[in-house]
Order: C-alpha cells, then sequence, then structure tokens
C-alpha cells in the first residue's frame, strides 16, 4: 500500500511498519493469507472486516503475541526475528482487555511505566502526564473498579503510551461506549498519530469511524486482505459500479419530503425510487443519455433543491460509502 | 479530554527494579488488599483452632501425648498452609487469561522467567504467615515438652520444602490452563492425591507399595519423618531417607517451571494442554 495524503514535493517519511507476506495458520485453518501492508508516522490506519476475518489474529502476530507461521514484519526498522525488542517499540490495547480491581490508575500506569524500563519516580511522572492526556488526571487515585467502560477504555490507551510507542495497535476500542465515549475516544486516537507522529492501527466494526479518523484501511475477509490504500482510494477503486453511481441519496427535513420528491419529479431524467421516514429521499438518475456527465446531473438535482429553498441536511453516492464497499466485498462472508 | 503528547522522557530512563520483583509487588497487593490470601489466611485460622482444640480436649483425658500433638498441629499447618500456596499459585496465570490480564504483561518487553518468579513469590507469600500462626497453638499444646523448638524447626524446613513443591505444581497447571476452574479443580485432585497415602489402610502403608507411595508423596513423606523423629524418636540418620522425596520434588517442580515451562508462557497454553475451554488464541477477528 502505498498511502496517500503525502504533499508534493515534500518526502513521505519511511514506513514505520511494514507486514511482508504474514501467514498464520491454526493447524489447517489459516486465519491469516498473505497479510502485506506499510504504515507510515503520523497515520492511522484502518483494520476493517468482519467476525472471524483474522483482525485479532494480524494484530496478535504484529504485536509478536502470536508468531506468524511464515512471513515476517518490521516495527521502526527491527524485525520481527526481535520480538522484545519490537516490544520496547508498540504499544497495545487488546480488545476486551481486563484491569486489575485493587489498583488505583495511577498506580497501574506506574507499574507498567516500570515494567517497560522506566524509574519509579519517573513511571509515575509520566503515568500523571497520560491520566492527564487521557482526561483521567481528577480520578487518577481512585480504584480501576471504580471506572466506567469508557474509563477504562481510556486508562487501556493511556498504558499503551507508557513506552512512547512508535505504533500502536487500538483493537476495538470503542466497542460498548456510548455514542460521546466514542467520539471522545476517537479525538484522543487522531491526537495520538497527530502530536506524536505515532502510526495507529485500529481494529474496528465501525465503519463511520474508520471512515472518519483513518488516513488509510485494510478491509479483510476470510484472513486476507481485499481492499486497500488510503480511504479515498479504496472508495475510488472499490465504488461501485456504474448503475451504482446513478443512484444518490438527498436527505431534507421530514417536512419538505412532498415538496423535494415533486422536485425531483419535475426534473428531466430523475426518479424518485424511495423516501424514508427520516427523511432520506433515494433517488435514480436515469442513464439512457450515455453521455450526460453524471456529476453534472447530480449538480442539477442539488441545485433544484436549493433554489427552491429545501434544507439540503445530507448528500451520498451509491455505493460510495466506505460501508458500501466493506459490505461488497465482504459480501459472501456475512451472507 | 487534550490531546496526548509525548510523555518519554528519554530511552535511557532505567527502572530501578528488576521485572520479578515488580511482578511479586503487583502480585502482592493483589493476593493481599484484593483479600484473597487473607480470607484463604482466615479459613486456616479457623482449621488451625479446630484441630488445637480437638486435640487440647483429648489431651485433657490424657489420650493424646504433647508429642504427638506438636507433631499433629505442625503436620496440620504444613497441610493446610501448602494448600493456600497451592490454591493461590493454580489461578495465578490461568485466572489473569481468563480475566484478559495476562495480554498487557506478555506485551511488556519483560522476561517470562521474570513473570513467573515474581508470581511465584506472591503465592508462597502466606505460607510463613501461616506457619507463624501455628506456633501460638503448638506452644500451648506443647506443656513445655523439649522437643517444642526442634519440631518447630524441622516443621518450618520441611513445611517450605513441600509449599514450593506443590506451589510450583499449581504454577505448572496454571501455565498449561486455559480456565481457573479447571487448574484450581486439577490442583484439588494433586492436593488430594498428596493426602491420599496417610488415609490408606495400615497394612497397606506397610508393603512395599505404601512404603514406595510414601517415599514418592513428598507430603507424606515430611509426615512421616516429623512422626518418625519426634514421637518414635528415632535417630535423624535413620530419616535421611526420607527427606529425599520433599527434596527432589521441590528440585524437579523448580526445574521444570523455570527451565520448560516458563519460557512457554503464553495469550493460550502451549505444550500439554489442560481443560476444555476455547482455544483463545484461536479466536480470529
Amino acid at each position: 500500500m502505498q498511502p496517500g495524503g503525502s504533499t508534493p514535493g515534500v518526502t513521505a517519511p519511511e514506513p514505520i511498519l511494514v507486514a511482508h507476506d504474514i501467514h498464520r495458520s491454526y493447524g489447517a485453518r489459516r486465519a491469516l493469507r498473505s497479510l502485506s501492508f506499510t504504515l507510515r508516522p503520523g497515520r492511522v490506519l484502518g483494520f476493517l472486516g468482519p467476525n472471524g476475518a483474522g483482525k485479532t489474529t494480524a494484530i496478535r502476530v504484529l504485536t509478536t503475541v502470536l508468531e506468524p507461521t511464515s512471513g515476517r514484519f518490521e516495527v521502526d526498522g527491527v524485525g520481527s526475528e526481535h520480538p522484545d525488542r519490537i516490544r520496547r517499540r508498540i504499544g497495545v490495547l487488546p480488545e476486551g482487555l481486563g484491569f486489575p480491581r485493587h489498583t488505583s490508575g495511577a498506580d497501574y500506569l506506574a507499574y507498567f511505566g516500570q515494567l517497560y524500563g522506566r524509574s519509579r519516580s519517573d513511571a509515575r511522572q509520566v503515568g500523571r502526564k497520560l491520566l492527564d492526556d487521557v482526561g483521567l488526571a481528577a480520578r487518577g487515585d481512585s480504584l480501576i473498579e471504580t471506572y466506567s467502560h469508557g474509563m477504562r477504555q481510556r486508562l487501556g490507551i493511556a498504558r499503551s503510551l507508557v513506552n512512547d510507542p512508535r505504533v500502536v495497535f487500538l483493537d476495538e476500542p470503542t466497542l460498548g461506549l456510548d455514542p460521546r465515549g466514542q467520539a471522545e475516544l476517537l479525538g484522543l486516537i487522531q491526537g495520538i498519530a497527530r502530536d506524536r507522529s505515532t502510526g495507529v492501527v485500529l481494529s474496528s466494526h465501525l465503519l463511520s469511524e474508520i471512515e472518519n479518523i483513518c488516513d488509510d484501511v485494510v478491509i479483510m475477509n476470510d484472513g486476507q486482505i481485499v481492499a486497500r490504500g488510503t480511504v479515498a482510494e479504496v472508495l475510488q477503486q472499490e465504488g461501485g459500479d456504474a448503475q451504482d453511481a446513478h443512484t444518490v441519496r438527498v436527505r431534507v427535513p421530514v417536512a419538505d419530503v412532498g415538496r423535494a420528491g415533486s422536485i425531483v419529479e419535475g426534473l428531466t431524467g430523475m426518479t424518485r425510487r424511495d423516501t424514508d421516514p427520516s427523511g432520506w429521499l433515494t433517488i435514480q438518475i436515469a442513464v439512457a443519455n450515455g453521455s450526460s456527465p453524471l456529476d453534472a446531473d447530480r449538480n442539477r438535482l442539488l441545485d433544484a433543491l436549493i433554489k427552491a429553498d429545501v434544507p439540503i441536511l445530507g448528500f451520498e453516492i451509491a455505493g460510495a460509502r466506505l460501508q458500501d464497499v466493506f459490505l461488497r466485498l465482504t459480501a459472501e462472508s456475512i451472507a | 479530554m487534550s490531546a496526548a503528547t509525548s510523555t518519554m522522557s528519554g530511552p535511557t530512563a532505567r527502572s530501578d527494579r528488576p521485572v520479578w520483583w515488580l511482578v511479586f509487588r503487583q502480585e502482592l497487593d493483589d493476593l493481599w488488599i484484593g483479600g484473597k490470601a487473607l480470607n484463604l489466611l482466615i479459613l486456616f485460622a479457623v482449621l488451625m483452632s479446630i484441630t488445637a482444640y480437638l486435640l487440647a480436649t483429648n489431651s485433657e483425658l490424657s489420650l493424646t501425648p504433647p508429642r504427638l500433638m506438636i507433631v499433629t498441629t505442625i503436620q496440620s499447618a504444613i497441610t493446610f498452609g501448602l494448600f493456600i500456596g497451592l490454591v493461590i499459585a493454580s489461578e495465578c496465570l490461568s485466572g489473569e487469561r481468563e480475566r484478559a490480564t495476562l495480554e498487557p504483561l506478555l506485551l511488556a518487553p519483560a522476561g517470562r522467567r521474570q513473570i513467573v518468579l515474581g508470581k511465584f513469590l506472591a503465592a508462597l507469600s502466606p505460607w510463613p504467615i501461616a506457619y507463624a500462626f501455628c506456633v501460638p497453638y503448638v506452644v500451648t499444646l506443647a506443656q513445655g515438652d523439649i522437643a517444642l523448638w526442634p519440631a518447630l524447626a524441622w516443621g518450618a524446613l520441611l513445611g517450605t520444602l513441600v509449599t514450593v513443591a506443590f506451589t510450583g505444581i499449581g504454577m505448572l497447571v496454571s501455565i498449561y490452563s486455559a480456565s481457573s476452574r479447571t487448574s484450581l479443580f486439577i490442583g484439588l485432585l494433586v492436593y488430594i492425591g498428596a493426602l491420599l497415602p496417610a488415609q490408606l489402610p495400615g497394612e497397606f502403608q506397610d508393603s512395599p507399595a505404601g512404603a514406595l507411595l510414601q517415599a514418592i508423596d513428598p507430603l507424606e513423606a515430611a509426615r512421616i519423618f516429623m512422626m518418625k523423629g519426634f514421637v518414635d524418636v528415632r535417630p535423624v540418620e535413620e530419616l535421611w531417607p526420607l527427606l529425599y522425596a520433599p527434596v527432589i520434588v521441590t528440585a524437579l517442580v523448580l526445574g521444570a517451571i523455570f527451565v520448560y515451562a516458563a519460557p512457554r508462557l503464553g495469550l493460550t497454553p502451549s505444550g500439554p494442554r489442560l481443560g476444555w475451554g476455547t482455544r483463545g488464541s484461536e479466536v480470529v477477528g
């Protein structure tokens, strides 16, 4: 994968994580097949895939918890044949991480800071700083058993940063969080990549969060990569066939649905296919005139609605969302 | 929530404590502040009180001589005390697997042997306290018998040996076990197995098979050593062979843990697997 986002004329930094043709089998079952990708510092890479696609196995291999059956990887220039050295360069928030019940957040971070080689005073100082960074400064001395799920996730992220890692792996960090908790955590994750120049590998089921905060994306299915690149590249490469591109969705206030529908039906080559209760109108743009540029037709539709003072709350091209790509690429597995 | 900024004071920062010590301290906090060790010690105290009461009431009827009471009480302290170590060790790693707290520990650049050593020493920590707890009972029941202090000293030595051995067996079970229920169950079976020779009929105990069983069971060997040494007053030279089992089993168990099993400690049990749980690492997602 050649991650995009680089400014012309500016040399892209060297990849901080490079996976070469990694395979992992459990007996006869191949859980991971030919995993290859790169990640550059300061970027967030989204790992997407249905349950059983191999995301967690991939993360466990890349974090040295599991040995690859074949293939190798490098973190910050250190090869996978040196797992101890790699562990010093990575931070990990495993899925469903447990915490000791009778320890405070500050003591927990100080403990791991020392395990990563910090002196006691340095570990405590760094722990306090991280608690502040993740918004837990006020609760640092409280026992972890009194923390909410969201607070524990933030503490887990703080723990993954105690060694100032070059790459952070986050496996389903927002699982079980409410929308506010998800938004806060995603902001924190973006901050980690931006402010620390850390590479972040984010595994998630939530396609919207991957689409919103990830620079690059890897979509896995049945143990292998089925799409990879920047989010824009994946959407462009896998963003649906011509028929999908002729279908758009426009969201308007529920009170204006009738009026918007009439406007659409009054436009040449446009047909309202569907309306849902939340105000989304699905509109088919006719393909009879093959020479008509689609972009112009879409603009013509929006222009007509704007001129009629219909507020436009949302606009989507069918097949152009990450969710559409994901569902298409993993259709067989999900079915 | 502010953005996370770099916190590294420098890669040259060095921990002032070895990893095993850090794990040991953390595990001690968990055991003692968490209450597990304390609960087991309370159970120990209740059992010791019952034992002492039964011996004392028997003594009032002149049925039990003081030396037998000394040895029986020390033997009870060893039997219950090693049970605490066995239970704690059986659960320490399999329980962490279940609670999903093992993975971050394995992800730290910490040697597996050091992790296991720290946990092993923490699992042993209740033993000296339990043994110290039995001293007042033994002193009271001894009624001034001159065998009191030598018996307590030998009891401490033998008790430490067998507690190390059985705590080590618990650690081995835990390293290779996917669930704490499985490891605790196997630990309990080991414990019952170790107690079994003393419960067998007298004729069997006197047979060659019984003698062999007694010779290879460190707990039984320790019991016979104390009985023959302090109740039957046999010379120490005659009793040396009874020390072979506690010493050899302890050495074998420690070797098995730190030479073979500890370096193989993983997120899921590798090698000889115990238990019927799902294979965690095979969960692909």
